[in-house]
């Protein structure tokens, strides 16, 4: 079988750049291992959060100006400030097709409540965890009522209002948390106390339950202007439920990303399928790339677990198979490889040097900075040094970026998505 | 000692993502979800058997959690394993006429008229339902007069004439219930230049896996793979099968979770449509007249873990004046015998209401799928018609009425 | 002026490990009020910190004879008092084919002298027993080995005191014993999670705190040296096998493999450590690496398998004669009369033995202790059994009385809590929904630990319940435990927070030294958890106090 570009790993990396492909006419195929670290995610885009030292970064964008200077071999130094920008804002336009808007603060980072009530800057959010009515309330330092069900085990609220209440920022915000109660969900025999997010989501998704829930959320917030609730607010139906349930409310209803599953990421990843699929891409979930025919410096082929002896071809290809947990590295008693290709990868030949002392550490633990290097065009080597001229790396697999002391994994995997479906089109 | 297979459980971290995409978790509350019955417990059922909970019994095997799973652990497997290596197998008669498929259609095709009367019949539905926990709102599907080999034996001759040849599996719903689609695959095989071999062949074992009959499972397993490998090999042809069913236990189950080593015939070993689209991506494309019908195809779960849902889309999308709607990927519930359990029914049916509720908003002319329980499942469950692949294929070729 | 608060008992037990919990519990048994004060947790010096093997004895039969009667003798005691903490899984003597055989004739002529009963069983037999074992072997030997959980023996010794009346201090240090004259009266204490500092008195002070009693015992004007020996060990993500497995040889590193509740541990090395590293000790790679390796060569999946963990205890021998390689030191007990051997009145101290041994170390301190007290009191270990213990367990029995909660939910707080599974576990859906989902710990399993075995936070939780020492290491249910601790008010929101960080510290430490493979992928996903999402790590925490 052959397509014009055949991208390994279908996160938030792979498919943005299957979408810009597929949208210019590539035929695309996507193959994914497993479903992808969206389902584990913030469900918000980050850019660029915090520089060195814990810094927060206000304005990302005037940041990267100088920072792509400084550090050249940052993902970010592969695609150039301009680009970055097109590439998140292509990235919106095609999540809002999908009808999945995100909220951005113009050139600013904003700021999201996470589930122990730290703030994280970010780039893009869904408009249920950010937008300019929760700005606005909060401005006026109106009441905040963080809601729960009785009894989920996902989120507890007291663990976040403690630290909010010490934050300057919610100085003298009232904050109170208040329960609800599942609705009769009909199988008496479930644990209630079980259920995950995900059950909960779907909940909120079926329209029976809507108004109980309305009525109870209406009656736990009292005099609140807006409720903050775990984001388990249904998946399929979101967008309609969501105004729904504030319409019978009369509050704002925003979510606070929690323990994985994370329906907003979900929400992100069903949308990019969905788009990807749209425009003609094919999505083959569950197979593994295990190797590839390498000649003349390029990739002519490769092999899938369930594909046996029949070979995969594609002018072009993309890896964007992800760190450590998503199998794009390995690591062994000793070494860090890449697994398909054997690429050349960036890492410490000391394991003893992969991490940091303690688990929280200022500076983040190197193995996170660890990947797959490339040269300016995102092409990978060999491990005996050669450039393979058809092959572009991207998302978690590169090196030389902390996605979580930075708070910029979003915004790589988006760019460098971007950024490799350009130089494959520019390269047409 | 612990089979390096068998030890996948130990690189589940735990992320919580088969739970999202299983279909019966979903549907039924009973079923704790693959993550529990999975990797988490067979941890503690290998400290202690005892540790068991029935609830794992709810699986239907249909391995979406794997395809879900970042971290490759063969979640439906271990489950599906732990059914027949820690509970007591305790002898149900319905279990063993539903697991013996072979059996069954022997006896049945001779005498298919009365079957198929009497099967229909109230008083026999009653019985069934009342104290064979078949629920009377299943309809088993017809058996045909006499066996598709016997009506291949008949054409073995013209078909042994082609210069390439492929070994067609064709499964116990060929052989004994739908002989049409036996036809359908030399129509559109032979279009294409390939003649089909057919041989000894049992069960696939995939209902016999089911119902707990492993030793017997093993035995088909064997018997199929050395028949399978001696006429291929002979003749240097590939293996294919219609049914994406019997494709995936020769495929998958045979060493996954019989353990029996299919690397004889492994690589040789095809979906139809993988081989038909092989063979298309070659230019190797018959003449075919317009099917001017609105279709919606389902993709079968097994299908889906074996990557070929690719293949049987490509193909249909090369049929001139096909209108084809790809339905979101459900699981229609049935899950081989699992459906036709009484104590399971309910949860099948729910199971599949998300795929019903999707093809009635399509409201196609007709509804295609790889696989025959997904087949008998949409037909009983939804008022359309169903047709393999390989069928609408056929009427292409063939220029009759699908 | 605020009046310092004063606790007057008869005895006073120094130290939480099995010795000293045993102890508390003989003294209490025999009518003695007793204080029990931990500078940390229940079971987390060195009591928590090994292989957790019921010893049969031929272990120590060809080097120690001593040692090994006593451990025979121990053997068949607990059997008996503290079947929810022990496992009868036999355990297996092999010889690897470059093992010297003349060891295997040995160890049988040694058992007999020491009474052990020793079998001699074929390869075949021994590959049917233990079927993961490595097929090349070329003898086998079958002895009356077993398992002992430490965390839920000393958890036991301890519930048992309590409930007769003794008074647990944990999470208390002591910064000084109080002499008058050439009497040890009582100790200076300090509560560690709120700062409180009081005074207990007592009769007696008995020295249980292992390796740490040489500064204990400085601080009441004794000279006391100890031999630290570091032993490292690894454990296995699942219960690789079933028996104990050990090699036939010499004891030397990495010569055993114990299955442990859910998981399988390969021990152990043996390493003098200087006094003044006993609280900052790790785990070097070289001993990760012949621990694997020695594990490997007895059981070959081990190769295949997850490294969870690696971790270290300090053995507290107790110099009695000269310098000695921390192996070839006897594991003898020692029971110091101070009155004798340093004219410091009211002060004993009991050490060196092992875990095995806790019982009959508790037994001779208790002694010792009594008759200071001038009381005539027998002891009633030997026959008493623990609270859980008293009758054999029977899963199916219990499956039956919980109908309706999982068999894997049941059987998990059966084995973990024996009979105390009807105090814990009743059929209402919030007492059996699952808080940690690898060791199946129930939120009532968490409520039961909270307010009755002492956990005051994650780390002692763990300890009681097994929560987050499964495969995922506490990466969901570390959240959950922390928001339980609010929800039954053992902890106020700040507290919570700060327990999160300080348990996953905890983990991180055990983990650290095996972090490559699946426990990489699970580390990276449990930082993006904690850190990505959380921001646990930016959560500032205000001054010690300020919050109450």
């Amino acid at each position: 079988m052959r397509y014009d570009c055949v991208i390994i790993g279908g996160g938030l990396s792979g498919i943005t750049c299957g979408i810009r492909l597929a949208e210019k006419g590539a035929s695309c195929a996507v193959i994914s291992t497993g479903m992808s670290a969206l389902h584990f995610s913030s469900g918000s885009i980050d850019l660029f959060g915090h520089e060195g030292e814990g810094k927060t970064v206000f304005r990302p964008f005037e940041f990267l100006d100088d920072f792509i200077g400084s550090n050249p071999l940052h993902p970010y130094a592969r695609c150039g400030s301009s680009q970055i920008r097109e590439a998140l804002f292509y990235f919106r336009d095609q999540l809002g097709r999908e009808d999945i808007d995100l909220y951005n603060n113009d050139d600013a980072n904003h700021f999201h409540v996470t589930t122990l009530g730290t703030l994280k800057p970010t780039f893009f959010s869904q408009r249920s965890v950010f937008n300019e009515k929760i700005r606005q309330a909060f401005e006026k330092k109106s009441k905040i009522a963080a809601l729960n069900f009785e009894g989920y085990r996902d989120f507890y609220p007291e663990l976040a209002v403690i630290n909010l209440k010490r934050n300057i920022l919610f100085r003298n915000i009232e904050i109170i948390s208040g329960k609800i109660l599942y609705p009769d969900y009909g199988d008496p025999r479930r644990n209630p106390f079980e259920y995950r997010s995900i059950d909960i989501a779907r909940i909120f998704d079926t329209e029976r339950y809507l108004e109980d829930l309305a009525a109870q959320i209406r009656a736990a917030a009292g005099d609140a202007a807006f409720a903050a609730m775990p984001a388990f607010l249904g998946i399929t139906n979101f967008k309609r439920h969501h105004q729904l349930l504030q319409q019978l409310t009369g509050l704002l209803i925003y979510e606070i990303p929690t323990l994985p599953p994370s329906i907003l990421g979900m929400r992100i990843d069903n949308a990019l399928k969905s788009r990807f699929a749209a425009l003609g891409g094919v999505y083959i979930a569950g197979d593994t790339v295990k190797s590839g025919t390498i000649s003349g410096g390029r990739l002519e082929s490769v092999y899938t677990e369930n594909g046996g002896a029949s070979a995969l071809g594609a002018g072009n290809f993309v890896l964007a198979s992800g760190s450590f947990f998503s199998g794009g590295l390995v690591s062994e008693f000793s070494r860090v490889r890449e697994p398909v290709f054997g690429l050349r990868v960036h890492s410490d030949a000391e394991r003893s040097r992969w991490y940091a002392p303690e688990f929280f550490p200022r500076d983040g633990h190197p193995f996170l900075e660890y990947g797959v290097e490339t040269d300016e065009r995102l092409n990978p080597l060999t491990d005996d040094g050669q450039r393979i001229a058809n092959l572009y790396c991207i998302g978690a697999l590169l090196p030389h970026y902390n996605p979580i002391r930075e708070g910029s994994g979003g915004g790589v995997a988006v760019s460098t998505g971007y950024r490799a479906a350009e130089l494959i089109l520019a390269g047409n | 000692m612990i089979k390096l297979e068998n030890i996948s459980f130990d690189h589940c971290i735990k992320c919580t993502v088969c739970t999202i995409y299983c279909p019966v978790a979903r549907a039924t509350h009973h079923f704790p979800g693959p993550k529990q019955s999975g990797p988490d417990t067979e941890r503690l059922r290998i400290k202690n058997p005892e540790l068991l909970d029935d609830s794992l019994k709810y699986c239907t095997n249909c391995k979406r959690c794997e395809i879900a799973c970042p971290s490759n652990v063969k979640i439906a497997d271990i489950i599906q394993s732990s059914k027949w290596r820690y509970f007591k197998n305790v002898f149900r008669v319905r279990d063993f006429f539903l697991a013996r498929t072979d059996l069954m259609g022997s006896v049945a095709t001779r005498v298919s008229y009365l079957v198929n009367f009497f099967i229909k019949l109230f008083p026999v539905k009653f019985f069934l339902d009342r104290f064979m926990k078949i629920p009377s709102e299943r309809r088993f599907p017809k058996y045909a007069q006499g066996t598709f080999l016997s009506w291949y034996n008949k054409h073995r001759k013209e078909q042994e004439a082609f210069a390439e040849k492929a070994v067609y599996f064709h499964g116990c719903y060929v052989n004994y219930n739908n002989h049409d689609l036996g036809k359908d695959v030399l129509t559109v095989l032979n279009a294409i230049n390939v003649g089909v071999i057919v041989t000894d062949e049992k069960c696939c074992g995939v209902p016999l896996i089911a119902n707990g009959y492993i030793d017997k499972a093993r035995k088909n397993a064997l018997f199929n793979i050395h028949s399978l490998e001696k006429s291929a090999s002979a003749i240097g042809a590939r293996i294919v099968s219609a049914s994406s069913s019997c494709s995936f236990a020769l495929k998958h189950e045979y060493p996954n979770l019989l353990e029996i080593d299919n690397s004889a015939i492994l690589d040789d070993l095809d979906y139809i449509t993988r081989f038909i689209h092989e063979r298309f991506e070659n230019g190797n494309v018959p003449a075919m007249k317009p099917v001017p019908v609105r279709a919606a195809y389902h993709s079968p779960c097994h299908l889906e873990r074996m990557g070929g849902v690719m293949n049987t889309i490509e193909v249909l999308k090369k049929i001139p004046g096909l209108d084809l709607t790809i339905l979101h990927s459900e699981c229609c519930g049935i899950a081989g015998t699992y459906g036709f359990k009484k104590e399971y029914y309910k949860v099948a049916q729910k199971v599949g209401a998300e795929l019903f509720k999707r093809i009635e908003r399509v409201n196609p002319e007709i509804v295609i799928t790889d696989c025959e329980t997904c087949k008998w499942q949409i037909e009983m469950s939804t008022p359309y018609r169903v047709e393999h692949p390989v069928t609408v294929l056929a009427r292409a070729i063939d220029g009759k009425k699908l | 002026m605020r009046l310092m608060k004063r606790i007057e008992t008869e005895a006073i037990v120094i130290g939480g490990g099995a010795t000293g919990a045993g102890t508390l519990r003989d003294l209490t048994l025999r009518g003695v009020r007793a204080v029990l004060i931990e500078k940390s947790d229940m079971a987390s010096g060195t009591t928590g910190r090994n292989h957790g093997l019921l010893h049969s004895g031929a272990r120590y039969a060809v080097n120690d004879l001593e040692s090994a009667r006593e451990c025979i003798r121990e053997n068949k005691i607990l059997k008996k008092i503290a079947r929810h903490c022990i496992e009868d899984t036999g355990g297996l003597f092999v010889t690897l084919p470059e093992d010297d055989p003349s060891y295997h004739g040995k160890l049988i002529e040694h058992c007999k002298y020491a009474g052990i009963r020793c079998e001699e069983i074929s390869v075949q037999e021994a590959l049917r027993i233990e079927p993961n074992l490595n097929p090349n072997i070329l003898a086998a030997l079958r002895v009356p080995d077993g398992t002992i959980d430490p965390f839920r023996l000393t958890s036991a010794n301890v519930l048992d005191a309590q409930e007769r009346g003794a008074i647990v201090l944990t999470h208390t240090g002591v910064s000084g014993v109080i002499r008058e004259g050439d009497r040890a009266t009582g100790v200076n204490c300090r509560d560690r999670r709120t700062g409180e500092e009081f005074e207990v008195f007592g009769g007696i002070i008995v020295n249980a705190s292992g390796v740490w009693g040489q500064e204990l015992c400085a601080s009441a004007g004794i000279a006391l040296r100890m031999f630290p020996s570091k032993g490292s060990m690894v454990i296995i993500d699942y219960r690789i096998n079933n028996v104990v497995v050990n090699r036939c040889r010499v004891p030397s590193d990495g010569d055993i493999v114990v299955p442990g509740d859910t998981v399988s541990l390969i021990g152990t090395t043996s390493k003098k450590v200087d006094y003044d590293k006993i609280d900052e000790i790790t785990v070097d790679q070289d001993e990760i690496a012949t621990l694997l390796e020695s594990g490997e060569k007895l059981i070959p999946n081990v190769s295949r398998t997850r490294v969870l963990r690696a971790y270290c205890g300090v053995r507290p021998l107790i110099a009695v004669s000269g310098e000695m390689d921390g192996r070839e030191i006897s594991r003898g007990i020692v029971l110091i009369d101070h009155e004798k051997r340093d004219s410091v009145g009211g002060f004993i101290t009991i050490a060196g033995g092992k875990l095995m041994t806790y019982r009959l170390m508790a037994e001779m301190a208790a002694d010792l202790a009594c008759a200071k007290l001038n009381l005539k009191k027998r002891c009633r270990t030997r026959t008493t059994a623990l609270p859980g213990s008293e009758r054999k367990l029977d899963q199916a029995k219990s499956v039956k009385f919980f109908t309706g909660i999982p068999n894997s939910v049941v059987g998990s707080t059966l084995y973990r809590h024996g009979q105390r599974i009807r105090n814990i576990l009743h059929r209402d859906k919030r007492n059996y929904g699952l808080i940690c989902e690898c060791e199946m710990v129930t939120e009532g399993e968490i409520e039961y630990a909270l307010k009755k075995l002492n956990a005051k936070d994650i780390v002692d939780l763990r300890r009681r319940t097994r929560i987050g020492m499964g495969p995922c290491q506490g990466q969901l249910c570390a959240y959950r435990a922390a928001g339980l601790f609010v929800k039954y008010d053992s902890a106020t929101s700040t507290e919570s927070n700060k327990m999160l960080v300080d348990f996953l510290e905890e983990r991180w430490k055990g983990i650290k030294p095996v972090l490559w493979g699946d426990a990489l992928r699970s580390v990276e996903f449990c930082y993006w958890i904690y850190q990505g999402l959380f921001g646990l790590g930016d959560v500032k925490f205000p001054e010690e106090g300020e919050d109450r």
